[in-house]
């Protein structure tokens, strides 16, 4: 599907993941202990035939410019490219710093691009899509823009602060809103847009003439409202959406699940991400695993149940971790106890430690951090 | 990197047809090892940590597995300018005539000119079968400080089993006065661990004379040795300490995966800074489920354990449904053990099924059974 190309963009600070992104962009978030949320757009888009990728990042690259920088993807390394494109302005945490200005301010590499088509899509969103079928479907339907969005029924406790799509019988969008609880029943905008790059390019200028701080999906909503012929698709199969820290948690640990995993990965659909040439894990005698997902080169000599274990991880013995996200390289020493937990990178719990956030929290240890 | 002076060649044309159905279809340094590795990255990623750039690979039995492998020269980061992996198969060329390796030696000699267009001043030579790691830019060093003209690795083996090896005999200073192959009453413990450093132009002569002989076998233990011996050229030992294993064997092969669990194996493959390489694959973290029971275990990415999994060995994507039991084994890549299912003492090949209940191996067996095809299940 040479006829479109990919943009992956930022939260633009419309979503904020408290600690962990403030080490890095929700793109780079560790997901099940080895992949970043940004290989689920990037396979996405390239098991779709895309293989000129535009990846937008507004705050700390090193460990996004680090990840895309492998080889790890099925792009051929002539025809195709992945590039990291950043919004000049530092604004990182201004209400001008949209979508808009980033584009704005990569608009000639934009206009260079020769396919007629391109499929914006979120880099803090997992979920899995064929593109290909997408744009088919747009095609097909006669939208000038088509939006990606899951219909769910627990909208009152969850996607707090994503967007929600309101839809005439005909499938048009008539209302797009941002979901603060309430109703159950709602159809959680995936941010993902299917358009001709000639539209992209008008949408662009119209919300610049409309305002400096309004975004596509706004843009796209009030053209909506002017008559443009905007469609609602609905996303079939797993999604999870890092819109807030409790997410993020929350995600991770549902994930652990057969049914929930196989969704996301199918030997047809292979997500690629950097390889780290770590060994296997070593399991221990005495270890204790339960409902888990362990990464590679870990060290398991106490107790780990349902949990998520990024790689290079040393759970020693007597050490009991439960219901937690533990990044890479932590160290849980003897007899400690980490529950209800994200645990950044590199962090180490030192013996004989309890750490356990208030009843119905989920706590968070810094990166680096010595507990 | 810049040009090393040494340049490496990897004996990997062998069967191995001692591990019986596991090289049924591929050649021996292609068989998986560690959970997710292949045996041949033992040599391939000591050459790179040791800093050689250019490797070449010699194949010969089922070469089409092997050589797409090794060629993908960026799994051991040997794919930048000045480094390359290459795969050298017996070829036809225009002075002589498609002839397959005679041997060792004549592996080497066939692809003399390969070698001078790096022109190097060392040749090393490895065998694409053994796992261990070393520092062939260290034992370059001793080979360069000994002005030696070979320097052949040699590892002290118990006195009782150096009638199995080839040995090398020294004298105090480790000079080689003499190799015996399998001596019945052996003089020296040492046994060459076929890893040699040879100057280059030296074994150019002395190769380029062998070719020609009609009695020689063509052999590095066989005839090279003795000729650098007889011609009078200094041969030293180069002695090595660590773990080295030979996975000629079934029972080897699950040895040195066993060797993995074992803290005092000296098999450790965690080391942050002596990585082994190997081909990434895009598989998921292990899955433990709710009832599983895992302890002792070397497991690796895209495995799934449901049941019971006690000193074993998981290689990429095996799977241990619930209610079985795996015990004192290895599963290779893709292997499945069903639900109900009795796995002890076993080493079951690539893809093979365990089905529902049926019983394989058992504790007090001598030898390790090979699984290589389906095992039908108790319905």
């Amino acid at each position: 599907m040479a006829s479109a190309f990919g943009i992956i963009t930022t939260t633009a600070n419309r979503l904020h993941v408290e600690g962990l992104e403030a080490h890095r962009p929700a793109a780079s978030f560790s997901v099940l202990g080895r992949y970043r949320t940004v290989d689920f757009p990037v396979c996405n888009m390239t098991n779709s035939g895309i293989e000129r990728i535009q990846v937008y990042v507004n705050q700390n690259p090193r460990s996004l410019t680090e990840h895309l920088a492998g080889r790890q993807y099925n792009v051929n390394s002539k025809t195709g490219k992945i590039q990291l494109l950043f919004s000049e302005k530092n604004t990182a945490n201004s209400i001008y710093n949209t979508d808009i200005a980033a584009y704005s301010d990569n608009i000639n590499i934009i206009k260079r691009m020769h396919q007629e088509y391109v499929i914006i899509a979120p880099g803090y969103i997992v979920y899995i899509q064929d593109y290909k079928a997408l744009l088919d479907q747009h095609i097909a339907s006669g939208a000038e823009v088509t939006l990606l969005y899951h219909p769910v029924n627990n909208a009152d406790t969850r996607y707090i602060r994503q967007r929600a799509l309101t839809m005439d019988e005909s499938g048009q969008v008539t209302y797009m809103h941002y979901n603060n609880g309430g109703d159950p029943d709602k159809n959680i905008f995936l941010d993902t847009f299917v358009m001709k790059k000639e539209t992209f390019l008008s949408l662009i200028q119209k919300a610049k003439d409309y305002s400096s701080s309004c975004t596509l999906a706004r843009i796209v909503e009030r053209e909506a409202q002017n008559g443009m012929k905007v469609l609602g698709v609905a996303h079939e199969g797993y999604f999870a959406c890092f819109s807030d820290f409790n997410a993020y948690h929350h995600a991770n640990l549902e994930m652990i699940n057969p049914e929930v995993f196989t969704q996301l990965f199918k030997p047809e659909w292979p997500i690629y991400t950097m390889t780290t040439d770590s060994c296997p894990t070593k399991y221990f005698e005495g270890a204790v695993v339960r409902n888990s997902m362990i990464s590679n080169a870990c060290k398991i000599e106490g107790t780990v149940i349902n949990s998520v274990i990024g790689r290079g991880c040393h759970i020693a013995k007597g050490a009991y971790v439960k219901d937690s996200v533990i990044l890479a390289h932590v160290d849980v020493d003897e007899n400690s106890v980490v529950e209800n937990e994200v645990v950044d990178k590199w962090a180490h719990i030192t013996a004989n430690t309890v750490v356990k956030p208030a009843e119905g929290t989920i706590g968070y240890v810094e990166r680096d951090d010595t507990i | 990197m810049s040009q090393n002076k040494m340049l490496a060649m990897i004996l990997a044309g062998g069967r191995g047809s001692r591990l019986y159905d596991l090289t049924a279809n591929i050649a021996k340094p292609a068989v998986p090892f560690g959970g997710k590795y292949r045996i041949v990255d033992f040599p391939l990623s000591n050459c790179a940590n040791s800093g050689i750039d250019v490797v070449g690979v010699l194949t010969q039995y089922e070469s089409v597995d092997l050589g797409s492998y090794a060629a993908n020269a960026g799994t051991w980061g040997l794919d930048v300018r000045g480094s390359g992996v290459y795969v050298l198969p017996p070829r036809e060329k225009a002075n002589a005539d498609l002839n397959v390796y005679r041997g060792t030696a004549d592996a080497i000699t066939q692809n003399i000119d390969f070698i001078d267009r790096f022109a190097p001043e060392y040749v090393l030579v490895l065998s694409g079968d053994h796992i261990y790691k070393m520092e062939y830019d260290k034992m370059l060093e001793y080979h360069i400080a000994n002005k030696a003209d070979a320097t052949i690795a040699v590892r002290p083996v118990p006195w009782k089993e150096a009638p199995r090896f080839g040995i090398m005999n020294t004298d105090a200073e480790l000079n080689i006065v003499e190799f015996e192959e399998k001596p019945k009453n052996p003089k020296s413990n040492l046994a060459s661990m076929g890893i040699y450093i040879f100057t280059w132009k030296k074994l150019k002569e002395l190769l380029i004379a062998d070719s020609t002989d009609p009695a020689s076998k063509h052999d590095f233990g066989m005839n090279l040795i003795p000729a650098y011996l007889s011609g009078g050229s200094k041969l030293v030992a180069y002695k090595f300490e660590g773990y080295w294993k030979d996975v000629g064997t079934v029972d080897s092969l699950w040895e040195a995966n066993m060797d993995l669990l074992d803290p005092n194996s000296g098999l450790d493959l965690s080391e942050g800074d002596w990585r082994i390489y190997t081909e990434d694959v895009s598989e998921i973290p292990q899955y433990i489920g709710p009832e599983a029971d895992v302890e002792n275990a070397y497991i690796t990415q895209g495995c799934r354990v449901e049941g019971k999994v006690h000193h074993s060995v998981l290689f990429t994507s095996s799977e241990v449904k619930k209610d079985a039991t795996v015990i004192d084994t290895v599963l290779m890549p893709g292997a499945v053990v069903e639900s109900g299912a009795t796995v002890i003492r076993a080493l079951i090949a690539n893809d093979v099924v365990i089905g529902k209940g049926a019983v394989v191996g058992a504790a007090d067996s001598d030898k390790i059974e090979l699984i290589a095809k389906d095992v039908k299940g108790v319905e």
